[in-house]
C-alpha cells in the first residue's frame, strides 16, 4: 500500500505531461533515472543524505527535460503525435546509453543506515526509509494537487489542458504553459529517482521500464486523474505484492501488463476518467 | 532548377538497393566476417521493411518489434528441436505464431487512437522476455538453446547449397527473403489494402467517414509486419544456431528499424531497407570504435536530429513519392 503511492509518484511526470500536453514523454524513465544516480552520487561522494539530494535531483531533471522541450520538441510539437513519440523514444534511448557508458551497467542502490530501522505501526514493522519516501511522495503529489488547484499558473496549465485554442484566445501563452509543463513533468521524475534509488535500485535499464509502468498506470488511473493515480498506484501495489506472494517473483512485471490489457479491453477511459 | 533535383522512382532505387545487395560480397569480400555482419545487416533492414509498413505506411508507431522478432526465433527453433519440423516448414509455422503475437496485442490496443499502441508493444516485448527467461522447461530460461539445427541442404540445379558451413548460402538467403518481403509489401501497398492504410495514416476520422475499416485495416498492416519480423526472426535463429532471452528479444530488434527507417526515409517503401543497412554498417565500423558500451547513444541521437531536421529521411529527398 505504501509503496502504490510511490509509484503514483513514479508515474506523475508522465501523466502530468500527457494529460496537458497529449504528449506521451518516452524519456520520463530516464529522467527519474537521472535522479537516482544523482543521488547515489552526492551519497557516495560526499555522504550527502539523499532526503536533502532530493530538490537537486528534481531541478536537474526538470532542467534537462526543459531543455530538451527547447531544443528538440517545440520544434515538431504541431506535427504528427508518431513525432513526438519516436523523438522522445530517441532522447530516452541515448540518455539510457549515456549513463552505460558514463556509469556502466551496474544496478546502484541508495542505501543508509537509519533507513532500515524498523518502526512498529499498529502491529506491522515498516522501515524508516520507507514511511519517508511514503511522505515525499504523498507531499508531492499534494503539492502539484495544490499548485494546479490555487495559483495562478496553474490554472493557466488547467484551462490549456481543457481547450488550448480557448486558453490562447483568453490570452494564456500556451507556448510559456508547455515548456513550464514539461519542465515540472521532469521535476516530478527527478524527485522520483532518488526514492527508486533508495527502495530498490537504478540501473541504465530502469528507465523504460519505469516508463512502460507509468504508462499503464496512466492508464489505468484514466487520463488527468491524479486521485485516480493514487489508487491505481496501490491496486498495482498490492497485485505485484500478491503476484510475488502466490506465483513468483519473477511474474510481478506480469500483473501490471495483464491488468492493463484487461482495462483497454474493458474500459478503456480508466477508472478514474470520463469516458472516451 | 539545380542537378540535385533529378528524382530516381521507387522501383529504380529498389532495383539498385538489390543490385548493390548481390555484388556486395564481390565488391568488398567473401571474408566470413564481413558476411556475418552483411547477414546480420539484411536481417535488419528486412524487419525494416516490416516496420515500416506499419508506422510508415499505416501510421502506427511500433516500439515493439523485437517481440515478433524473437517469438519467430524461439518458436523456429523449438519446433525443429522438440518436434522435429523441417526448418523451412517451422520458419514458416513461426511467422504464423508471430501473428498469432500480433492477435494478441492488437486487438486490445488499437481500439484507442494515439499512443495506447506504440506503448502496449513495448511492454509486450518486455512480457515476452519474461515469460521466455521464466518457462525453463520449455526455452531453457537464461542459459538458452543451443546447438539450433540449421536449415537443410537444397539441391538445386545440379548444386548443393549449404546452409551449416557457407556464410555466402545463408548470406544470399537473407537477400532473398528481404527480396520478398519487399515484394510482399510494395503488392500489398498498391492495392486496395494498401490505400486504406495510406488513408489511416492520413486521418482516421476521414478514413472511418468514407467508409475505411479502420480498426481491420490497422490489424492487418500489423499481422503483416509481425509475419515478416517474425520469419526473419527464425531465419536468425537457424543462421545464428543460439538463442537466449537476451538475443532473441533485445531491444536493437526494435530500435535498429526504427533508426533505419527514419534515416532512409519513412515515406518510401525501399528506403528504410538501405536506411538499416547504412546504419548496421556505421554501428559497426565507426559507433562502436567511440563508445564500446554505450554506442547505441548514437542511435537515440540520430533519431532526435532525423526526426526535428529532416523528416523525410535520407532518400525522402531524391525518391519519389509513390
Amino acid at each position: 500500500m505504501l509503496e502504490g503511492v510511490n509509484y503514483a509518484l513514479y508515474c506523475l511526470g508522465l501523466a502530468f505531461v500527457f494529460g496537458i500536453m497529449r504528449i506521451i514523454n518516452m524519456a520520463h524513465g530516464e529522467f527519474l533515472v537521472l535522479g537516482g544516480y544523482i543521488a547515489y552520487w552526492l551519497l557516495v561522494k560526499w555522504g550527502i543524505n539523499p532526503l536533502l539530494s532530493l530538490p537537486l535531483a528534481a531541478a536537474l531533471a526538470g532542467g534537462v527535460s526543459f531543455l530538451n522541450y527547447r531544443i528538440f520538441l517545440q520544434r515538431i510539437r504541431t506535427t504528427a503525435e508518431l513525432n513526438t513519440l519516436i523523438l522522445t523514444f530517441g532522447i530516452g534511448i541515448f540518455l539510457s546509453n549515456l549513463y552505460l557508458q558514463l556509469w556502466s551497467a551496474d544496478i546502484r542502490n541508495i542505501g543508509v543506515d537509519w533507513m532500515e530501522n524498523p518502526l512498529r505501526l499498529g502491529g506491522i514493522y515498516v522501515s524508516l526509509g520507507e514511511i519517508a519516501t511514503f511522505a515525499v511522495s504523498l507531499a508531492g503529489v499534494l503539492i502539484l494537487h495544490s499548485f494546479l488547484r490555487r495559483t495562478k499558473m496553474g490554472k493557466a496549465i488547467r484551462i490549456t489542458a481543457i481547450d488550448r485554442d480557448a486558453a490562447a484566445l483568453a490570452g494564456i501563452n500556451v507556448e510559456r504553459v508547455d515548456l513550464l509543463a514539461f519542465g515540472i513533468g521532469g521535476l516530478l521524475a527527478g524527485l522520483g529517482g532518488p526514492l527508486l534509488g533508495m527502495l530498490s535500485f537504478v540501473s541504465p535499464g530502469t528507465g523504460i521500464a519505469i516508463t512502460i509502468k507509468a504508462f499503464i498506470l496512466t492508464v489505468l488511473a484514466g487520463v488527468g486523474s491524479i486521485r485516480g493515480l493514487i489508487v491505481a498506484g496501490m491496486i498495482l501495489g498490492v497485485g505485484e505484492a500478491m503476484t510475488v506472494t502466490f506465483f513468483s517473483s519473477s511474474y510481478r512485471e506480469l500483473f501490471g501488463f495483464v491488468l492493463f490489457l484487461v482495462i483497454l479491453l474493458v474500459r478503456p477511459s480508466g477508472l478514474f476518467g470520463k469516458r472516451i | 532548377m539545380s542537378y540535385l533535383s533529378f528524382r530516381l522512382s521507387e522501383k529504380m532505387t529498389a532495383f539498385i538497393t538489390f543490385v548493390v545487395v548481390l555484388a556486395l560480397p564481390f565488391i568488398l569480400s567473401f571474408n566470413p566476417y564481413y558476411l556475418s555482419i552483411f547477414i546480420s545487416a539484411l536481417i535488419l533492414g528486412s524487419v525494416s521493411l516490416a516496420w515500416n509498413l506499419l508506422a510508415g505506411v499505416c501510421g502506427q508507431v511500433s516500439f515493439g518489434h523485437a517481440a515478433f522478432f524473437g517469438i519467430g526465433a524461439y518458436a523456429s527453433a523449438l519446433l525443429v528441436i522438440k518436434a522435429g519440423l523441417n526448418p523451412f516448414l517451422a520458419m514458416v509455422a513461426a511467422a504464423m505464431l508471430g501473428v498469432l503475437g500480433a492477435l494478441i496485442i492488437g486487438i486490445p490496443a488499437f481500439r484507442l487512437r494515439g499512443p495506447y499502441f506504440a506503448l502496449s508493444i513495448l511492454g509486450f516485448a518486455e512480457v515476452m522476455k519474461l515469460l521466455t527467461l521464466n518457462l525453463t522447461r520449455l526455452t531453457e530460461g537464461s542459459k538458452g538453446i543451443f546447438n539450433i539445427p540449421s536449415l537443410p541442404l537444397i539441391k538445386l540445379w545440379g548444386r548443393t547449397f549449404d546452409f551449416y558451413i557457407s556464410r555466402t548460402t545463408n548470406y544470399y538467403l537473407a537477400g532473398a527473403l528481404m527480396f520478398a518481403i519487399y515484394l510482399l509489401i510494395y503488392f500489398l501497398r498498391h492495392s486496395n489494402i494498401g490505400l486504406a492504410m495510406t488513408a489511416v495514416r492520413g486521418d482516421e476520422e476521414t478514413a472511418s467517414g468514407i467508409g475505411v475499416p479502420v480498426f481491420l485495416t490497422k490489424i492487418t498492416a500489423l499481422t503483416v509486419s509481425a509475419f515478416c519480423t517474425a520469419l526473419m526472426g527464425a531465419f536468425y535463429a537457424h543462421y545464428i544456431h543460439f538463442l537466449n532471452p537476451d538475443s532473441a528479444f533485445d531491444g536493437s530488434w526494435s530500435v535498429m528499424p526504427i533508426v533505419g527507417s527514419l534515416f532512409g526515409g519513412i515515406g518510401t517503401l525501399i528506403g528504410p531497407s538501405i536506411g538499416a543497412l547504412v546504419i548496421a554498417g556505421l554501428d559497426e565500423f565507426v559507433f562502436k570504435r567511440f563508445f564500446e558500451t554505450g554506442h547505441k547513444l548514437f542511435f537515440g541521437l540520430l533519431l532526435a536530429i532525423v526526426i526535428v531536421w529532416a523528416p523525410a529521411g535520407l532518400l525522402g529527398k531524391w525518391v519519389k513519392k509513390k
